[in-house]
Parts: C-alpha cells; structure tokens; sequence
C-alpha cells in the first residue's frame, strides 16, 4: 500500500481558548492521549498545539487511506496515538525536502486497526505540519511547507499545485506534468495527461500550505 | 422543527466558516462541507460544537462522523434532538 498524506494547522487560526474546553478535544483525542500528553508533554508542548499535532497526523493518515478506501469516513477517534517522540534540538529550519531531520521533529507512531502509521510533525510558532508513512523510513517521501500571501481558497489550491510542480520537476524535468483530481477528490499527477503512480497529498490552512509525495 | 426550519439554523452555524456565501444559500442533503463550501477541515469540529450550543444536543463520535454534508448532518442533528 504505497501513499502519502499530509496536513498542517496555522496556529493563528486556531482558538486556543477553544481548543482547551473538553467539549472541542475530546472531539479529536479520546482520553488514553489525554493521559499521554498529561504525563509525558504538559510540561514542554501547549496543550493546544497537542491536541492539533493530533489532529494533522490524524487527518494525514485518513488522507494516505483515503486514497486506498475512497469510502472511508474520517474518525478522529479511530486513529491512536500509540507512541509520539519529542524533538531533541530545537526547531525545525529547513521547509521543504526529502526525510526528515529525526532530531528536530516530532516522531509518532499511530494505529487504526489493522494499520500502524508513522508520522513526523514539525511544529514552529507559525504552523504544525504533519507527514506519515507506512513504514518508519521516509527517504522516499518528499516535502514542502511555504506560506502565501492570499488565504482565498482558490489562491490557496494555485499556491499549494505550482508548490509542488516546481519541486516535482526536478524529478520529472522535461514532461508536462499537471496535478489534477480523480473522482474521488484525491489529488493525482498528470504527466502528459496521463496519471502516473506517484501520490501525492496536498494541504493549506490560511496563509501556509503543504505537500508530500512519495518517490 | 422542521427539517428546512433545521436548515435554516444549520446555516447560521455554517456560515462563520465558509466564504462561499453564494452557495451557502442554496445548499441542499448533497452539499459537500470540504468539497463545496471549501470549509477548511480544522473547522469541521467548530461546527459540530456549534452545532452542539445551537440545538442543545450532545454528538457523539459516530455521528460527529458522519456529519460531512448538509444531508448527514441535518439528519444527525435531526436525530439528536428527538433523542432529547
């Protein structure tokens, strides 16, 4: 099962006065990752930013099924945190690449019967962004975070696609490449109008936006 | 209430979060929250708690689920407040 799925939160879009009533989080954690974050991250990660580093790596893996299972429904609740790692150096600095540096990012590992999925997050002051994997390797995937000027969606959805074009053709120098949809609102890449097997998985929020593909 | 009188409730909820007003107005079962009214997915939960304080329902997991068009969601919320 090769995929890909991303997402990110603009935490300055977020409410985080929301975020914090149990009525809102207990709509994207269930109480097993409450207890999580209570004894192992209350006192290095807001409680908020966990809540919606849950909620990006949830909404990727739903997104890297999705491509699978175009009937599947996203259930927050049904995608567990089963392990998540701290960064031990710092911030993130670099936006757009290939793997990740493992000592600057947050590592998870998260099930949804009978999968088990693999996430790194990178979380700065701007953005939470999430990538995951079915394995715990991700040389293969390729990425991108940028920030827009524009938070139209339509603007959004031209900024996220000429993002990632420039990024795949590098890999794909001399073809006319296009990212389109298919009929189950996955995003696809056309080369010469025709899809090729490269997934890919796009995100925005207001003013950032995301994208992952896998090699 | 009636299931329009549910709409038109359900469109107040909705509104804060899409800027597509124009087909906000004329939406029906088969519009799509992400797809149509380009609601980010970060605000679907918005929704469902506002749609909670609005009709003074509770909306579990399963049902929160469910609620990814305008249909899904009027019948959830339908159900719920029969439940009361």
């Amino acid at each position: 099962m090769i995929s890909t799925g991303n997402d990110i939160v603009a935490l300055k879009a977020i409410n985080v006065a929301r975020t914090k009533q149990q009525n809102f989080y207990s709509k994207i954690i269930t109480e097993t990752e409450k207890a999580l974050y209570d004894e192992q991250f209350s006192d290095r990660l807001p409680f908020e930013q966990f809540v919606w580093l849950a909620w990006s790596v949830k909404e990727s893996v739903f997104k890297y099924l999705q491509r699978v299972n175009p009937n599947l429904v996203f259930s927050p609740s049904k995608i567990k945190l089963a392990k998540l790692v701290a960064p031990v150096a710092g911030n993130a600095s670099n936006f757009e690449g290939r793997d990740f540096n493992s000592e600057t990012v947050y590592r998870g590992v998260f099930d949804i019967s009978p999968h088990t999925f693999y996430s790194r997050t990178i979380i700065t002051d701007d953005f939470i962004f999430s990538v995951v994997n079915h394995t715990n390797n991700f040389e293969k995937v390729m990425w991108g975070i940028k920030k827009i000027e524009s938070p139209d969606a339509d603007d959004q959805s031209k900024a996220v696609r000429l993002f990632a074009l420039t990024m795949l053709n590098t890999f794909f120098p001399n073809a006319e490449l296009e990212i389109d949809k298919n009929k189950h609102s996955c995003p696809i890449i056309l080369k010469d109008e025709i899809e090729i097997p490269v997934p890919i998985s796009l995100t925005h929020h207001d003013h950032w936006v995301g994208y992952s593909f896998q090699l | 209430m009636t299931r329009e009188e549910t709409l038109n409730e359900l469109k107040k909820v909705i509104a804060p979060y899409t800027v597509n007003k124009e087909m906000l107005a004329g939406i029906n079962d088969q519009t799509d929250l992400i797809r149509d009214l380009k609601i980010n997915s970060a605000n679907l939960v918005d929704i469902i708690i506002d749609a909670e304080a609005k009709y003074d329902i509770e909306i579990d997991y399963d049902s929160a689920d469910r609620m990814t068009n305008v249909g899904s969601c009027l019948d959830v919320i339908t159900e719920k407040i029969n439940q009361r």
